[in-house]
């Protein structure tokens, strides 16, 4: 049987808004953002994210283990991004070094070497600013939307009735995957089963991970099939469907899909005239010269 | 003209594609008129693959080879479409798991009303006749998968009801439900035959369905019709080890065989009383939930065979899941061999009590139920040696000899269940606790596995969580009864058993067996299995 995700209905600013509008809005600023690498463009993105984010009414303790899974994974690959130098080739050609530290060892003739330069640290810091922002809006949705009415977004934005059911299950697929997984983990630990013992290579190792990810994956596997005979078994799609909920537009829900849409052609229109690309600040560059 | 039957089958056989032998053989079957048929028989005698014929899932989904014909409401139904003969035939699967789809209760009960295009006011008024039929309406606007099992189930029946079918077909719709909500469904069902609907009815747990005057019962065995006719005169034709009966029926064809052997329970065990686990004021909510256990005050002591009775959401689970350290109190302290939980790792627990859980496809992995059984004690580091007769004395227990190279996740659910109790057996823990184990098993594999286990040198104390009354009668000798949080009695089965009020209050309904157990308690001063105490009162005389 599939869950859900945590949602509850919250007096705030992203629970105001039709579902579908805010998911078009949601469309458009995720297109502004990957058009832009300039930090002063993002930092206006980001500061949107925030308002939301702060408006959200959901607790924070809510939503912990999200923001620290994908915090976590965001801030670890900045700096692993940081450190080796990889990425952001393509947007800078030359680099100012501000500083460059060398060990004072070697390792196999190798001596480890981190050089700062100005433009490593600026792309550092705005994919930063930029996959949080992305993070920050995207981490609201599964909280914000009530799930009696995924299907009726889906169908509403356009698609076919089938499609739409079939993303109102995938919605909540993730965390009935979740659920399972802990439950398998629960019953395998019953058994002596320790995660936190794993030893020996790699392919050992992974092997070790069968106990979890066997169950999990048949039980997906099954329960899917279970969902396809329970929907059969229940006239689904005989002929167009009705869908009990409704969704009506207002005002406010078509003032949100004009802004989203103007700030999207305006991002592209700026983009256009070469806008909005890499930025390396002045004193960034001072410093390195005077490095 | 005369309506056609609602449902005939003509020599209908069907042999699933992995398998040599027919799983049902030349059935014929004509329902003429409304009314409760109930389908009874052992586990593997045909009857739900007969279920599964008539909503069409064979052959859309099972694949195998079917011959023979199956008329509904006088339609052909080898050429419709499942979403068709769903319109004609409502089906209520024993896993309510597995049927609800909706997030919402509303929206579950009106998917099937939705599928069929009909007006937003028609599917509204709809639904909340079904919920009132079921008297369900408080959970109109709750998530699904915050119910309890009972009420899932009900749910379940709610959104098959609502698409008014002609023809209702259940599968085992008790197996999850308490005895007070089992009781509520069968009185709707028995409402809606006499209003006209067809109604047939998988379940082995005969008894129950007795209650509300089924018009017809069918016997199967080995795929075939054995008996097919009224109820009083089933008890000529009938195992009584392999369905479960009436007592006084029992008792009337028991009397016949020789007495069974004696329960021999917790052999190892001589003298009990030490305390082996315990809760002080145990106090557990799920994160930001509401308070789920009030202040648990319980000892687990040596010799103990606990059963843990209550309704469905009652928090036996919860409370049970504090004993094996996957649930910490939030307030309070259970202690282990007088150890506190929060000192302990779950597999540090598993060493001295081992836990059966629920739903057994939530650990089976193995290649081969010889691996599945040897994981647990491989982990506790037990000698090569030692696993391999653990591994084998446990496969004997649970009944699969001879499927020990077997994938257990190609067997049947009976069958992995029985692996699951297996796995845990194998690790040898002192105290064994169980939550369900006899769902979704039939009768005469849970009544031979528990006498098994029950019997089995090296457990210091058992526990089992349990729906079913009778066995809590025949294998318990602590009583605890469970209601909202709280231990609401805790006592000898005679004690806690003879209050039926404080029963009722608990959604427990006494059974034949306990009547007749009460009714005698004074001359036997024991409770006894049905065929136990008939030849127990026939030597006292």
């Amino acid at each position: 049987m599939l869950v859900t995700w945590r949602y509850k209905p919250r007096k705030s600013l992203i629970q105001s808004f039709d579902p579908r509008a805010w998911i078009i809005f949601f469309a458009c600023y995720i297109a502004c953002t990957v058009l832009f690498w300039d930090l002063r463009y993002l930092l206006v993105l980001f500061a949107m994210a925030m308002v939301v984010v702060f408006t959200s009414g959901i607790r924070f303790s809510e939503m912990r283990r999200a923001w620290l899974f994908i915090g976590g994974f965001v801030v670890f690959f900045s700096f692993l991004t940081f450190l080796t130098g990889r990425g952001g080739i393509e947007l800078y050609t030359e680099e100012h070094l501000i500083t460059r530290w060398e060990a004072g060892f070697t390792l196999l003739g190798w001596r480890p070497t981190l050089t700062v330069t100005a433009e490593k640290t600026m792309y550092a810091v705005s994919m930063l600013v930029r996959v949080f922002s992305l993070a920050s809006m995207t981490i609201l949705i599964p909280y914000s939307l009530n799930p009696a009415h995924y299907g009726i977004i889906f169908k509403g934005l356009g698609l076919p009735d089938k499609v739409a059911y079939g993303m109102d299950l995938t919605m909540r697929f993730i965390p009935s995957f979740g659920r399972d997984f802990m439950l398998t983990r629960d019953a395998q630990r019953a058994r002596g089963y320790e995660l936190e013992k794993l030893s020996g290579g790699l392919v050992a190792q992974v092997r070790k991970l069968a106990p979890l990810i066997v169950p999990v994956t048949i039980h997906a596997i099954v329960s899917s099939e279970d969902i396809i005979d329970a929907m059969d078994l229940r006239a689904f799609g005989v002929g167009p469907r009705t869908w009990l909920e409704e969704l009506h537009y207002r005002t406010r829900d078509r003032l949100l899909i004009g802004f989203g849409v103007v700030m999207l052609l305006t991002s592209i229109a700026l983009s256009l005239f070469g806008m909005g690309k890499f930025w390396v600040p002045q004193f960034l560059l001072q410093l390195a010269a005077a490095g | 003209m005369a309506l056609p039957p609602p449902v005939r089958i003509e020599n209908l056989s069907f042999r699933y594609r992995s398998r040599t032998d027919f799983a049902i053989h030349n059935i014929n079957l004509t329902v003429d008129e409304p009314q409760i048929v109930l389908i009874a028989g052992a586990s593997g005698c045909g009857k739900t693959t007969l279920a599964r014929c008539i909503n069409g899932l064979i052959p859309r989904s099972y694949k195998g080879e079917l011959s023979g014909k199956i008329y509904l409401q006088g339609q052909d139904i080898a050429g419709l479409p499942l979403a068709r003969i769903s319109q004609l035939v409502g089906t209520v699967l024993q896993d309510p798991e597995r049927q609800i789809l909706g997030s919402i209760v509303m929206n579950e009960v009106a998917f099937g009303l939705e599928n069929l295009g009909l007006s937003r006011d028609e599917i509204r008024r709809r639904v909340d006749e079904a919920l009132e039929r079921l008297k369900i309406a408080h959970l109109r606007d709750r998530q699904t998968h915050y119910l309890s099992g009972g009420e899932k189930q009900k749910v379940a029946l709610a959104g098959v009801l609502a698409m008014k079918p002609s023809i209702l077909l259940l599968d085992e719709p008790l197996a999850s439900l308490d005895p007070a909500s089992a009781q509520e469904a069968l009185e709707v069902i028995r409402g809606l035959a006499d209003e006209g609907m067809t109604v047939l009815m998988v379940e082995h747990r005969v008894e129950d369905v007795l209650r509300v005057r089924p018009e017809r019962v069918l016997f199967m065995k080995e795929g075939e019709i054995q008996y097919d006719g009224d109820p009083q005169h089933l008890v000529e034709r009938v195992d009584y080890r392999e369905v479960k009966l009436p007592a006084p029926m029992i008792m009337e064809l028991a009397i016949k065989d020789p007495p069974p052997p004696p329960l021999n329970i917790l052999p190892g065990v001589n003298g009990g009383s030490v305390p082996l686990v315990e809760f002080k004021d145990v106090v557990f909510g799920y994160e930001s939930g509401p308070e789920v256990l009030h202040g648990i005050n319980l000892q687990i002591r040596r010799g103990d065979v606990i059963a843990v009775l209550g309704p469905n959401g009652a928090g036996k689970t919860t409370l049970v899941k504090h004993a094996i350290g996957l649930l910490k109190p939030k307030r309070g302290q259970v202690l282990i061999n007088g150890r506190d939980t929060h000192q302990l790792s779950v597999a540090e627990i598993a060493s001295t009590l081992g836990y059966v859980f629920q739903s057994p496809s939530h650990m089976l992995f193995a290649p081969t139920v010889y691996d599945e059984l040897a994981f647990g004690p491989t982990n506790l580091k037990h000698p090569e040696e030692e696993i391999r007769k653990e591994v084998s004395q446990a496969i004997e227990i649970v009944n699969l000899q001879g499927y020990e190279k077997t994938p257990p996740l190609s067997m049947s659910f009976g069958q992995q269940k029985r692996v699951s109790i297996a796995a845990i057996l194998a690790m040898r823990s002192r105290i064994l606790v169980m939550d369900e184990p006899t769902a979704g098993q039939d009768y005469k594999n849970y009544m031979n596995f528990m006498n098994s286990i029950l019997g089995m040198p090296g457990f210091e104390a058992i526990l089992f969580i349990t729906h079913d009354l009778d066995m809590a009668v025949i294998y318990a000798n602590r009583v605890l009864l469970v209601n909202d949080g709280q231990v609401v009695a805790d006592g000898k089965p005679a004690e806690v058993l003879s209050d039926l009020e404080r029963l009722r209050q608990c959604r427990l309904l006494p059974t034949s067996l306990l009547e007749t157990n009460l009714q005698y308690y004074p001359r036997t001063q024991q409770f006894f299995r049905a065929e136990a105490l008939t030849h127990v009162l026939a030597s006292g005389n």
